[in-house]
């Protein structure tokens, strides 16, 4: 009848179906890796890539971090990647190949409430992984079947559920973060290039934000609240309403991003200032000899390269794990002056004296108009160079100029801790300095003061004029401007 | 074959009454029960409007049925009859449904009036927040606890993002504003939706019938981020709310010293 026709059209519309959900369910439909940084890149050949018996820095990289599909959890990492470490006690036999493997963990662990496989690390298992049938969380005892070849012994290492934070982490960062950050976190996603200020890139391990001392990487709970809360001012929203666990493992995953960044940077640094391609050619030009700085470099690899892979991770495993204790956290040594006019005009005072200096960047009505964001600076990383216009930059090489106080927008935060942190730790990554050697009391005068800002029916109507001379206001002399591009 | 035509042209109305019938028990129109009073009347306007298309819907098919019907059982060897129309007929169909528009428009205006018109809000209505859409978040202010709320923000407002939180029982009002492009204030389950347009400040009443969270999300598409800006209306009893403002001012008021977080760990 006239049904045969849609009647085919229909299979067909379910054969299509059928093989896009076969398609989708493999990786490959999200096939995605991480990219190397720019320092990488102008590694020499070899330093890149590794000779034969010698691994580069890419190799290095992946060997510890893996790509997107197949993540790598380095142990030492201070990361949460979920599940547990545990070693094998003793292991029985059922009939059918059934084995019981009994398992106990780390002290200060705990065994998850549900397993679904046992990933060895260690014994003749290595790198393996067994569906665990049952599982009993109070014995710790997983029913495998396995076949005979299989070779495991006590005292063999394994990770219950290993990796589940940070696959879960990977999948929300992947949907919610990637298209501004970028799937290696290098700030670079799709979305990116629409926005100002430009979205963090975590490869520098820098994150602006942050409740921890000047020298302190972030903790985690200045992430979580970047991540709750958001930052007014930039694109970047809130997460309010995904799940605490969704929080933790999202952060858990920029953290693994930042580690692997900064890890890069650092093995790049080991190698950049005598095996970038621009020093190999700077050294032939010096009549150095090719097959020497080759032998040098094969030597460096074999030898330093291998020695710096251990102890950068390990310094790094140290200071990131530093930021979450107690020593690490900013905490006033007294509690908040009240918000009194004295205290504001105090504040206020401070703001305009030549030793804290805040009306330079930020103008002396806070307005962030100060005489720097007209200055042009100089470039630290080309020599002698200005860049092309005028105002502070971050690291990220990015115009980041100073905040304007008066909109009563506070992108790490409005409580007073939040600028008591930005004040006495600074701003890492930007112009925005640590003030720690300035007394607390003084600090919680500026905070006043700033918290009033935006509420002046005069600009410094607190009642005192500028006490430093304008003279002083003025740009720098040394100030020229360069020709356009 | 004829026949099935018209038989076919019969099913679907007789579906329709089907639908239409089983729907509002099943919940299939709407996400949930009405969550405010505006929100009953916006349904009851809804079945109204439903009842009448469902009726004209349904008496056109069974017309347009009998007709099939009718020619499919006539001896094929009988002339065709043409008819050049009819005036009278053609001014009832046109009187009759213009009466059902205005009727419809008329019936609505109320419920519309109560919704939009600032003047018929309810009068002892309490402002309780402010809420600024922004790519792609929405950033809740709240007066400092025992101010007014006001267009300008004071010192002591309390601020807070994705999370509003009402007292239920009582209409509220939300001075709905945008900090960049055009948004849309919509909870699905209280019936209200309203749009952000730029430069403007909306007021926007609602009564939450009961206690509970109910979704916020934007329904005026806004850029690439759409999708995500979702945040929950919290809906409690005006105590529980009052203890949320005292705790949202402590915390904005943390000053990081021991003995504030031992304050606020209570």
């Amino acid at each position: 009848m006239s049904l045969t026709p849609s009647l085919k059209l229909l299979t067909l519309a379910g054969l299509l179906s059928l093989v896009t959900a076969i398609s989708g369910c493999t990786d490959s439909a999200f096939e995605s890796s991480f990219v190397y940084s720019q320092g990488t890149l102008s590694l020499m050949r070899e330093a890149r890539d590794g000779t034969k018996e010698n691994l580069g820095v890419k190799r290095l990289l992946d060997d510890r971090f893996g790509n997107p599909q197949h993540l790598k959890a380095w142990a030492e990492m201070p990361i949460d990647f979920g599940g547990a470490l545990t070693t094998v006690v003793e292991i029985k036999e059922l009939p059918r190949g059934r084995k019981v493997i009994k398992l106990t963990v780390e002290e200060g662990q705990t065994l998850p409430a549900k397993a679904a496989n046992l990933k060895f690390v260690t014994g003749g298992f290595a790198g393996a992984g067994l569906h665990v049938e049952e599982w009993n969380s109070e014995t710790g005892e997983a029913t495998v079947t396995a076949s005979e070849s299989l070779t495991i012994s006590a005292s063999d290492i394994c990770a219950v559920d290993g990796g589940t934070v940070l696959t879960a982490g990977r999948m929300l960062y992947m949907r919610h973060c990637s298209h501004c950050h970028g799937t290696s976190g290098d700030g670079n996603g799709p979305t990116a290039r629409y926005m100002t200020p430009k979205p963090r890139d975590y490869r520098n391990g820098v994150f602006k934000f942050k409740s921890t001392n000047d020298m302190s990487k972030v903790s985690r709970n200045d992430l979580s609240r970047i991540v709750k809360y958001g930052i007014p001012g930039t694109y970047m929203p809130s997460f309010l309403l995904l799940k605490d666990e969704d929080h933790h493992a999202i952060i858990e995953y920029v953290r693994f991003l930042a580690l692997r960044g900064e890890y890069e940077r650092k093995l790049v640094a080991e190698l950049s200032s005598d095996f970038s391609e621009n020093a190999y050619k700077s050294r032939i030009n010096a009549s150095e000899k090719k097959e020497d700085i080759q032998k040098e470099l094969v030597e460096f690899l074999a030898v330093d390269l291998k020695e710096s892979a251990k102890t950068l991770g390990a310094d790094l495993a140290e200071i990131w794990a530093a930021a979450d204790t107690e020593e690490a956290a900013i905490v006033p040594s007294v509690a908040r002056i009240p918000d009194t006019p004295e205290s504001r005009r105090r504040g206020r005072e401070l703001f305009l004296s030549k030793t804290l200096n805040c009306a330079d960047c930020h103008g002396i009505d806070g307005a962030g108009n100060g005489p720097q964001t007209i200055a042009f600076e100089k470039n630290p990383l080309k020599a002698d160079e200005l860049y092309n216009e005028p105002g502070l930059h971050d690291d990220w090489d990015n115009l980041n100029q100073p905040r304007n106080l008066q909109l009563g927008m506070y992108r790490g935060g409005r409580r007073p801790i939040d600028l008591f942190s930005r004040i006495y730790g600074g701003i890492k990554g930007s112009r925005m300095p640590s003030f720690k050697t300035t007394p607390h009391e003084d600090i919680w005068h500026i905070v006043n003061y700033v918290l009033s800002i935006p509420f002046e029916t005069d600009p410094g109507a607190t009642g005192i004029a500028p006490s430093v001379a304008p003279e002083s206001l003025v740009p720098p002399a040394a100030v020229t401007v360069p020709a356009a591009n | 074959m004829k026949k099935f035509w018209a038989l076919f042209f019969f099913f679907w109305p007789t579906v329709a009454i089907i639908v239409c019938a089983i729907a509002p028990s099943r919940g299939w129109w709407f996400p949930g029960a009405p969550m405010s009073r505006t929100g009953i009347q916006i349904d009851g306007l809804f079945y109204l409007i439903l009842i009448i298309v469902t009726i004209t819907f349904v008496g056109t098919q069974y017309v347009l049925g009998y007709a099939l019907w009718r020619g499919a059982t006539k001896d094929p060897r009988e002339k065709a009859f043409f008819s050049h129309g009819s005036h009278k007929l053609e001014i009832i169909w046109t009187i009759v449904p213009s009466f059902i528009l205005v009727f419809i428009s008329l019936s609505q205006l109320d419920v519309l009036a109560e919704i939009r018109v600032i003047s018929k809000f309810p009068e002892k209505s309490t402002k309780v927040a402010e809420v600024k859409a922004r790519q792609f978040e929405w950033r809740i202010r709240y007066p400092k606890p025992g101010t007014e709320l006001t267009t300008e923000e004071n010192p002591g407002d309390l601020y807070f993002v994705n999370e509003l939180h009402v007292p239920t029982g009582k209409p509220v009002i939300v001075n709905l504003r945008t900090q960049d492009v055009q948004h849309a204030f919509f909870s699905p389950q209280l019936r209200v939706k309203q749009d952000a347009v730029p430069g403007l400040v909306i007021p926007i009443w609602f009564d939450v019938l009961e206690v509970g969270t109910y979704d916020l999300v934007c329904a005026e598409l806004c850029g690439w981020g759409h999708y995500k800006m979702k945040a929950r209306i919290v809906a409690q009893s005006q105590s529980s709310v009052d203890k949320y403002l005292t705790q949202l001012t402590a915390d904005q008021n943390a000053d990081g010293t021991k003995s504030e977080a031992a304050k606020s760990g209570e």
